[in-house]
């Protein structure tokens, strides 16, 4: 009875996983409607916003909110919610119970549930570039920090929903659960429209941190209102280290609060 | 020398030496002094009670009991899903929390409520859980031990529960497991699925796999288990083979006779275990079931008495179970002793 075949390593067992989650996520009408429709919306904006260069500053002011916003409703939309929402159904439906029976680790199954989101937010990423080169916007100007900032985005944002996923009872209540985060991720993003005495509250906010992101990796503009590409390649890792940092403390503080109180299986 | 002769003892080592028979322990699921409390100060509810379980290689062991005496609360713990409160669990000798993932190679389990996702069909769902297990067998291979094949491409929403309980079954099946963990396996199938699981359980046992099962199917345990244990409010109330604990158990012979005195007049109490009289119904429970019908009949001739509704029913694991399972006296020492019951009885 001793099994012989070959051992299914970790990433494949999780790659193995997060494909059936793609396909379910294909399958459901309102998963792709908030996978693929909403993230795009926002870049239509990109063609109301003037790019003609007259201020270089409002030029990237305008490509970051833009930009930003389509980052943060893909980190939200396909990324946190999708996971928020997967993870309590199938708690709910044993279906996790179910598979921590067998060979797959806790961390593998939170990952291949991540996968699915995570790739469209990488996919919308990706289309936002040549749509804001259509639109007369710049290319980015530090392609790797961006993707350094984006993936941290993602694994921060599937950390909260994990942790959301802790204290929410049913699929339905994360339609209400699922309002904090998608508060301070909304709020943190028009952080650099507050006062100064407020901004920089604000800018721990993890929509701040993705706004700064855009606005360091993308435009190379060291602070709202600056010249597009003003900074060199090490000085916008420099200047965005703060996002990095804020991006990279919330992916922690969910991270540790997931592990004290995240349950697999549903209440009695 | 060879690298195998001077290098360190690692896991394929590991894995030769258990599959040495010399030197594979002969007990497969280990457990001692297990406890699991829920809850804590007030409220904690304690659903094991100090168990103690060795489940031999090759072996079919169930636990029976009612709804609530604690069987899923053991197995849990056996599985690795939950920790015990006190006590230690092995199985194959290794510890199923701590050496989680070698455990979970060698077992395969079934849950006694499970879920899967509706809308993947059966196909799709035995190759995603075959994705994720060590030497899986092919899915088709899998579809057609479970009698699945025709229901390969329907979505799991629309299965029955028994046909669910097979995809389950087949999920558990998939690597070929040393020990089996199957809470309640056959609940919801229909009688000619049920048989065929028990062929299969069966099968499985005779190419030496380990089997620990719940059930409170009472013929399920007399066709399938080589040992019993019946658990009663989180304690195992008695344990072996059915045959010794059918042997440990009185049988029962029942008669009415129209007036009680002549009931009285048998003098009967000397060989029965118990004796119960509700009205004209007389209830004896006695070891020797032949030697006391003999001597009951002979002397309803010598007195005359006529026994009407007369009955003599061997000790059977049902008549076991029901009485160690509803019976706080169970595990009472004097409990096989002769005693007033609750019919008013005489000694």
């Amino acid at each position: 009875m001793t099994a012989t075949g070959t051992r299914p390593r970790t990433a494949p067992r999780a790659l193995a996983l997060a494909r059936f989650n793609w396909t379910l996520m294909v399958r459901n009408r309102t998963t792709m409607l908030y996978a693929f429709a909403v993230p795009l919306l926002p870049l239509a904006l990109l063609f109301t916003a003037d790019a003609s260069g007259a201020d270089p500053g409002a030029v990237g002011d305008a490509g970051v909110a833009v930009v930003g916003a389509a980052l943060v409703t893909a980190l939200l939309f396909p990324g946190y919610y999708n996971l928020l929402s997967m993870f309590v159904t199938r708690r709910d439906e044993l279906v996790l119970k179910r598979l921590r029976t067998g060979e797959i680790r806790d961390a593998e199954l939170i990952v291949s549930m991540a996968l699915p989101g995570a790739a469209i937010t990488l996919a919308v990423a990706v289309a936002t570039i040549p749509v804001a080169g259509v639109a007369g916007f710049p290319l980015p100007g530090n392609p790797l920090l961006l993707a350094t900032g984006i993936l941290l985005g993602v694994a921060a944002f599937a950390a909260l929903a994990v942790w959301t996923a802790a204290w929410t009872r049913t699929a339905e209540a994360a339609q209400l659960t699922s309002a904090p985060v998608m508060v301070i991720a909304i709020a943190g993003f028009v952080a650099p429209a507050l006062p100064d005495r407020w901004q920089s509250w604000f800018d721990l906010l993890p929509g701040a941190a993705v706004g700064d992101l855009v606005r360091t990796g993308w435009f190379g503009q060291s602070e709202s209102g600056a010249a597009v590409g003003g900074l060199s390649f090490l000085e916008a890792w420099v200047a965005a280290a703060p996002a990095l940092g804020v991006l990279a403390g919330w992916l922690l503080l969910a991270a540790w609060l997931a592990g004290r109180s995240l349950r697999w299986e549903p209440r009695a | 020398m060879t690298d195998t002769a001077t290098r360190s003892p690692g896991p394929s080592d590991q894995r030769l030496d258990e599959t040495n028979e010399s030197n594979r322990p002969s007990v497969a699921v280990e457990v001692h002094g297990l406890r699991r409390t829920y809850g804590s100060g007030d409220d904690a509810f304690e659903a094991v009670r100090g168990i103690d379980l060795a489940v031999r290689r090759g072996t079919v062991h169930a636990l029976l009991g009612v709804n609530g005496a604690g069987k899923t609360s053991v197995l849990e713990v056996i599985e690795g899903l939950a920790a015990p409160t006190a006590g230690s669990v092995r199985v194959l000798g290794l510890d199923p929390i701590a050496d989680r993932q070698q455990v979970r190679r060698r077992t395969g389990v079934l849950l006694q409520r499970t879920g899967f996702v509706g809308d993947l069909t059966v196909r799709e769902t035995l190759r995603m859980w075959s994705a994720t297990v060590t030497g899986a067998r092919p899915v088709e291979e899998s579809l057609a031990r479970l009698d699945l094949t025709a229901r390969a491409d329907t979505r799991m929403r629309a299965l029955s529960g028994g046909e669910h309980r097979r995809v389950d079954l087949a999920c558990t099946l998939a690597g070929d497991p040393e020990v089996l963990l199957l809470d309640e396996p056959t609940t919801g199938l229909d009688p000619e699925s049920r048989r065929a699981v028990w062929s299969l359980i069966r099968d499985l046992r005779d190419r030496g796999a380990t089997v620990l099962l719940t059930t409170h199917y009472l013929d399920e345990a007399e066709a399938l288990a080589d040992q019993v244990s019946i658990m009663r409010a989180g304690e195992i109330v008695r344990a072996g083979t059915v045959t010794q604990i059918v042997a440990d158990h009185p049988a029962q012979i029942s008669f009415r006779t129209p007036d009680h005195e002549l009931g009285d007049g048998l003098g009967l109490a000397g060989e029965a275990v118990e004796v119960a009289r509700d009205g004209a119904t007389t209830v004896l429970r006695v070891r020797d079931l032949q030697g006391a019908l003999t001597d009951l009949l002979v002397r309803a001739r010598e007195h005359g008495v006529r026994l009407e509704q007369l009955t003599a029913r061997s000790a059977s694991l049902e008549s076991v179970f029901l009485d160690l399972a509803h019976d706080d006296r169970a595990d009472d020492p004097a409990r096989d002793e002769p005693a007033h019951d609750d019919l008013g009885a005489t000694r």
